[in-house]
């Protein structure tokens, strides 16, 4: 028992912990903390263990190691592979990490293999994904990944004269006249407004007009209502919508009742709320070939560039797309997050997915452009 | 708490003339508020008296025979007052606060901004106050003037009702800052109205090829009366070539909106400002 | 006396404390552990029972929640010396009694299976304990080093009352281990197997090999007894907990915790959670391992050491997992290291004292460098960690800003402050969605993501960014109008959902903003508030049970005990040297 013992609990620690290696253990890296290295790493011995590996480091941003799982082949040095990873210029990619990963093989010979990862980002303004095809060969006994030469945008030095525009909002003193210094909030409208089933639950959506010559913050909150008369639910626009408007400025919004069928409603009560804010009219953004095609997955999408055409960088841009049947109502509301900040005077291409039960029918589209800048908000 | 107070007042004057001999107590119908006011009493001895009226409460020990004295600051709040006066038997009476001659008036303007051109878009109403700050239900009449920088745009007399006189009248046609004064005889409110133009009237665009695309611009903007858009209002620029849509919504500065489109081939573009629209431009392809 | 013979004899155990106090008293009265991740926590549950001792329900978090479900006695007590000694420094002197009882605990625990001069050194190398500057310093984890003191000071009682049938140990045994329950609850829970099982063991083996009176039917009648009376206890003394615990089961996603983690796939976990915890510790796992087996009485202790060991390792080994099921995903494994080390430490008595006998001074030199590198790696590491918390934050600036012109008349959040929320939360009149402590969430915004304080959302990943999504959805529903940003990943997300800044604090490092069209807050009506003779029983029964433990410490004296020949740190060459008068 002396020395059976130890050596059995010694062994059974030994086992336990091997079983732990392919039972539930995650690699899972902190956000914005560098987490350490794995004590065991698997061998690069076959392109997608390889991919795994590098990706792994990726997520801990262990570079040099991430860097050494990359083939010499590759049109990449350090500098833009980490930046290309960690972002630039206050961009969303600059605040996200790489949470997880899935793998699909779509090409593979013994010295060569294509493999479709699709990337879970966390990012501040929630789950991001985004789909990259991967070409890796075999050097020696393991497997490396071929990076293509990374883009950087470069923006040539230029004085880019600006008039400024913004309104500044005072508040009046408490020792104010009654009534000598009201002033009115902005007056909006809701100019179109649709509800439909969709997978996830009831959707309301529409555009609203800031109809004033101030700039309005802008919220649309929908209740619906069953035919007794009672509230079934009620929701905001929450990010749907791009909430400061300036004057005549048009924004779709779009409220989720998740879990709701409109087979209990029977009327929807819409409540649009303004209030004056201080706000900027700069910078203006222009959505340049704007075009529905479909992607490589086969899902429609509709992509194009946004154009910066002030003189400051638009550190993360939403984009919220209203599309309209033939007889030109909305009938869906769709938005996405660029990942890539828009320098002055330069463009970066975006994609929104549009539901395959909508796409059929879609005749136009709306874009707007909603922005943060830091330092702006 | 005021409300408490009269209630066990009358109950009390209820209750006292059981046990005495009735007594006369002369009470004025009504009271201008501020006003100093005198009771006279009946019968001799010491007594207790007792007011009771909207934010005050007072008791004190009076003589019967001689006249009880009350100060105008106790009348300050117009409404109904209760005296009571008890010795053997108690006594009671009520009279009337009325509000003093308006000294002050409050004036409430609607809306703060508003379009030119809107029919019975502005509003305005004016409470007279006395000095002690009761509202005037006595009819008296209120004048009101609305001027556009020095061009009078209305003028109307208005007798108050339970306190309140009003109007109601359009908008102006020019763009700028409308007053809007209320004058009751020596006092006057003076409140600002800022007319804003109207929804862009006649929209046009010009443009012309840029190395990167396309420049366009509208001339200066303008509603259907003439007024110049406010900088900062959003316009629309849409164009359309073979390649697909592109759009910016610029804003207007220093009278006129401006974008650049990255567009190479023939290209249409529109042009639009909320619900409205503009004229449509055609741009022959990059050379 | 000699040198050799000073280590011949067993420490006395007032100058163990005194040790203790010299150690870890300056470094409490500096107030080390208010930077810790849960110190603010306790404190926040402390000042709500100095405010409403009788009224549980708390309306400061989560739109109200009920403090029953957190066993409350260091709370309360330390509620109880803020009055004289204000909030924060009443936290430290409730962990410093703490501290103070644990040396005598681990002395008193060890004299089960070892001889007194071995158990001595024992209690003297639990104050250099990592793992206890660990969850001290950086943990803060008040309630689970209180209980684990006063467990281990309960449990000699039950081993006597096994064993000897003492009616005095009964009572005093089950009045320690009510206090200790109601200190922390889950403590008790595990203690059960881990710590009580081992020694329930070895009372039979000494039961069947004579070497006390009892017989081992006996022990066992005995040991029903005292769990019964216990158990019966426990259900009583916090019942205000189990009904609420029943009424509303943690049914939330799990929340990730890197102590759940597989050390091995990431060195700085393990670094954080085994190598520092047990610091020169790991030198003496062979001896540990070897000697532990080649006693028969210390088998036991040997077993309960290794399973608490492999939990304490988390995900690294999937037999937690497998034994705790679904209970895997709620609890930290952070406990269950510290708990190792507190039972390997009679076994590392018997390995000081053999040192010492062999080695003499050079050992002493060693053992003192030893168990002073081991707590001084844990204090450098409350800096050099990567998961340290947020360096202290100036939360001024956001409770004046809440506690004037109507502002708490709103609910608000903060984002970025770490466990410093708590601290804006004691000392601001305005209530928040959000809070430290993830057992009491009843919000569906918070409960249906694997994520815990909205504050740490990004710490959190999709999971945590989609719960701080939902409650800002919800914004208006529960009157979220204020937010505090302490970094500025948030900051996009709060402009894209239509918040403004409004206000900048302290240069910059934190910035207030505000929704413009959330309406003040109303009450959220809950099912969870605890009717007022919950309130009453919770405000009496756990204070009453640590009271009652104090006073029969001080009326029924123990008896000066006689060495007993149960006590067998033996090196078989020459067992008897170890048995000193």
């Amino acid at each position: 028992m002396k020395f059976i013992l130890p050596i059995s609990l010694v062994v059974a620690t030994a086992a336990l912990m091997v079983l732990g290696l392919f039972i539930g253990g995650q690699a899972r890296g902190t956000v914005g903390i560098a987490a350490g290295s794995a004590v065991y790493t698997p061998k690069a011995d076959n392109a997608e263990q390889a991919l795994k590996n590098l990706l792994a480091d990726v997520q801990r941003r262990n570079w040099d190691r991430a860097l050494a799982a990359v083939s010499k082949s590759s049109a990449t040095d350090k500098e833009s592979f980490i930046q290309e990873w960690t972002g630039s210029n206050g961009s969303l990619r600059s605040f996200s990490a790489l949470e997880g990963f899935e793998s699909r093989p779509l090409h593979i010979t013994p010295d060569e293999a294509q493999i479709r990862v699709r990337l879970h980002w966390a990012t501040p303004v929630g789950p991001l994904e985004d789909v990259r095809d991967f070409r890796l060969i075999r050097e020696g006994d393991v497997w490396k990944t071929v990076l293509p030469k990374i883009q950087v945008p470069n923006v040539p030095a230029q004085v880019i004269p600006v008039t400024y525009l913004r309104w500044d909002l005072v508040s009046g003193g408490a020792a104010d006249e009654w009534g000598s210094r009201n002033v009115d909030a902005p007056h909006v409208r809701i100019i179109s407004m649709n509800a439909v089933d969709s997978a996830e639950g009831a959707v309301v959506m529409g555009e609203i007009v800031n109809e004033d010559t101030v700039p309005a913050f802008v919220n649309v909150n929908a209740t619906l209502v069953d035919s007794a008369g009672s509230a079934i639910d009620d929701e905001t626009s929450f990010d749907k919508i791009n909430h400061v408007l300036l004057p005549k400025q048009v924004s779709p919004y779009r409220i989720d009742f998740p879990n709701i069928s409109l087979k209990n409603v029977k009327s929807v009560r819409m409540d649009e709320k303004a209030t004056l804010v201080p706000a900027s009219a700069d910078p203006v953004i222009g959505v340049m070939n704007q075009k529905i095609e479909s992607d490589v997955q086969g899902k429609s999408v509709l992509h194009g560039d946004l154009f910066n055409q002030s003189g400051q960088t638009v550190n993360i841009s939403h984009v919220i797309v209203s599309f309209y049947d033939n007889n030109a109502k909305v009938i869906w509301v769709a938005d996405g997050y660029e990942d890539h900040a828009l320098l002055p005077q330069s463009s970066e291409p975006f994609a929104v997915e549009i539901p395959k039960s909508v796409a059929p029918k879609v005749q136009n589209f709306h874009v707007v452009v909603d922005q943060y800048s830091l330092g702006r908000s | 708490m005021h409300r408490v107070l009269l209630i066990c007042a009358v109950l009390c004057s209820a209750a006292c003339p059981l046990a005495a001999v009735a007594q006369d107590l002369r009470v004025p119908a009504s009271v201008t508020a501020g006003d100093d006011v005198t009771i006279p009493t009946t019968g001799s001895g010491k007594a207790t008296f007792y007011l009771v009226g909207p934010g005050v409460s007072r008791k004190s020990e009076v003589s019967l025979g001689e006249e009880i004295r009350l100060q105008g600051q106790e009348l300050w709040n117009a409404g109904d007052y209760l005296v009571l006066v008890c010795s053997d038997i108690c006594n009671s009476g009520t009279f009337y606060v009325t509000a003093a001659k308006p000294a002050s008036f409050a004036f409430l303007v609607h809306p703060s901004r508003v379009p030119v051109g809107q029919s019975d878009a502005v509003s305005g109403v004016a409470f007279p106050f006395d000095q002690f700050r009761n509202l005037v239900l006595t009819p008296v009449t209120v004048s009101f003037q609305l001027t556009a920088g020095n061009k009078p745009l209305f003028s109307k007399q208005v007798r108050t009702e339970n306190g309140a006189a009003w109007f109601r009248t359009a908008s102006g046609k020019s763009a700028g800052l409308l007053q809007v004064v209320a004058s009751l005889d020596d006092l006057s409110a003076k409140r600002a109205v800022q007319q804003v133009a109207s929804d862009p009237c006649n929209l046009r665009i010009t443009g012309q090829r840029i190395p990167i695309g396309v420049l366009v611009q509208t001339e200066p903007v303008h509603d259907c009366a003439g007024n110049v858009v406010p900088d900062g209002t959003i316009v629309t620029f849409s164009a359309t070539e073979a390649n697909g849509k592109s759009t910016v919504d610029a804003p207007i500065k220093q009278g006129i909106a401006r974008a650049q489109i990255e567009a190479t081939g023939a290209t249409v573009v529109s042009v639009a400002s909320g619900v409205v629209m503009g004229n449509e431009l055609r741009i022959g392809a990059k050379p | 006396m000699s040198t050799v013979r000073s280590y011949s004899n067993p420490i006395p155990i007032l100058a163990i404390v005194l040790v203790a106090l010299a150690v870890h008293g300056p470094l409490l009265l500096m107030q080390l552990p208010s930077g810790s991740f849960d110190a603010n926590f306790h404190m926040f549950f402390a000042s709500h029972y100095a405010h409403h001792w009788f009224n549980p329900w708390n309306e400061k978090w989560f739109g109200g929640f009920s403090q029953t479900t957190y066993p409350p006695l260091t709370h309360q007590w330390i509620a109880l010396l803020s009055n004289v000694a204000g909030l924060k420094m009443a936290y430290m002197l409730v962990q410093l009694i703490a501290v103070l009882l644990l040396p005598v605990g681990v002395f008193r625990f060890a004299r089960i299976w070892v001889d007194d001069r071995a158990a001595s050194y024992a209690a003297l190398g639990s104050i250099f304990l990592g793992s206890l500057a660990f969850l001290v310093y950086q943990a803060g984890q008040l309630a689970t080093v209180s209980s684990v003191a006063l467990y281990l000071n309960a449990l000699p009682y039950f081993y006597e009352w096994m064993t000897e049938a003492r009616g005095k140990s009964l009572i005093k045994g089950i009045a320690i281990s009510l206090a200790a329950a109601a200190a922390h609850h889950v403590t008790l829970i595990f203690g059960v197997v881990l710590f009580a099982g081992p020694v329930l063991w070895v009372a039979l083996l000494d039961a069947r090999d004579e070497r006390v009176s009892g017989s081992v039917s006996g022990v066992l009648s005995r040991a029903v007894v005292f769990a019964v009376a216990v158990g019966a206890g426990v259900g009583l003394v916090l019942l205000p907990y189990w009904l609420a615990i029943i009424q509303h089961p943690i049914h939330q996603i799990p929340i990730p915790h890197d102590s759940r983690a597989n050390f091995l796939l990431n060195s700085t976990t393990a670094v954080n959670y085994f190598v520092i915890p047990y610091g020169a510790l790991i030198l003496a796992l062979p001896f540990i391992l070897f000697r532990g087996a080649a006693s028969s009485r210390l088998r036991p202790l040997l077993i309960g050491f290794w399973l608490t060991l492999i939990f304490g390792l988390g995900g690294t080994t999937p037999l937690p997992r497998w034994l705790l099921g679904r209970a895997f995903e709620i609890l930290t494994f952070e406990r269950f290291t510290f708990w190792a080390t507190l039972l390997a430490m009679p076994i590392l008595g018997t390995l000081a004292i053999e040192l010492l006998d062999r080695f003499q001074s050079k050992a002493a030199v060693a053992l003192s460098l030893a168990a002073v590198s081991t707590v001084g790696a844990a204090l450098w590491w409350l800096n050099a960690n990567p998961f340290r918390p947020t360096a202290t934050t100036n939360v001024q600036p956001v409770i004046a800003f809440l506690n004037r012109d109507g502002h708490d008349a709103y609910r608000y959040i903060t984002l970025g402050f770490g466990s410093e929320l708590s601290k804006v939360s004691i000392y601001t009149s305005a209530g928040s969605v959000d809070g430290d402590y993830n057992s009491a969430r009843l919000l569906p915004e918070m409960t249906h993501y694997g994520s815990a304080q909205l504050t740490n959302a990004k710490f959190y990943g999709s999971a945590g960014m989609a719960s701080l999504r939902a409650m800002l959805e919800h914004a208006n529903r529960y009157g979220l109008k204020y937010i505090f940003v302490h970094d500025t990943y948030y900051e996009p997300l709060l402009t894209f959902v239509g918040y403004r800044k409004i206000e900048t604090f302290g240069s910059g490092e934190i910035t207030a903003w505000s929704k413009d069209d959330v309406p003040p807050a109303h009450k959220i009506e809950s099912d969870a508030i605890p009717p007022p003779w919950q309130g009453l029983l919770w405000g009496i029964l756990p204070i009453g049970v640590s009271f009652l433990a104090i006073f029969l410490e001080l009326l029924l004296p123990e008896r000066r005990r006689v060495p007993a020949a149960a006590g067998v740190p033996v090196r078989a060459e020459n067992p008897e040297r170890h048995f000193v008068a």
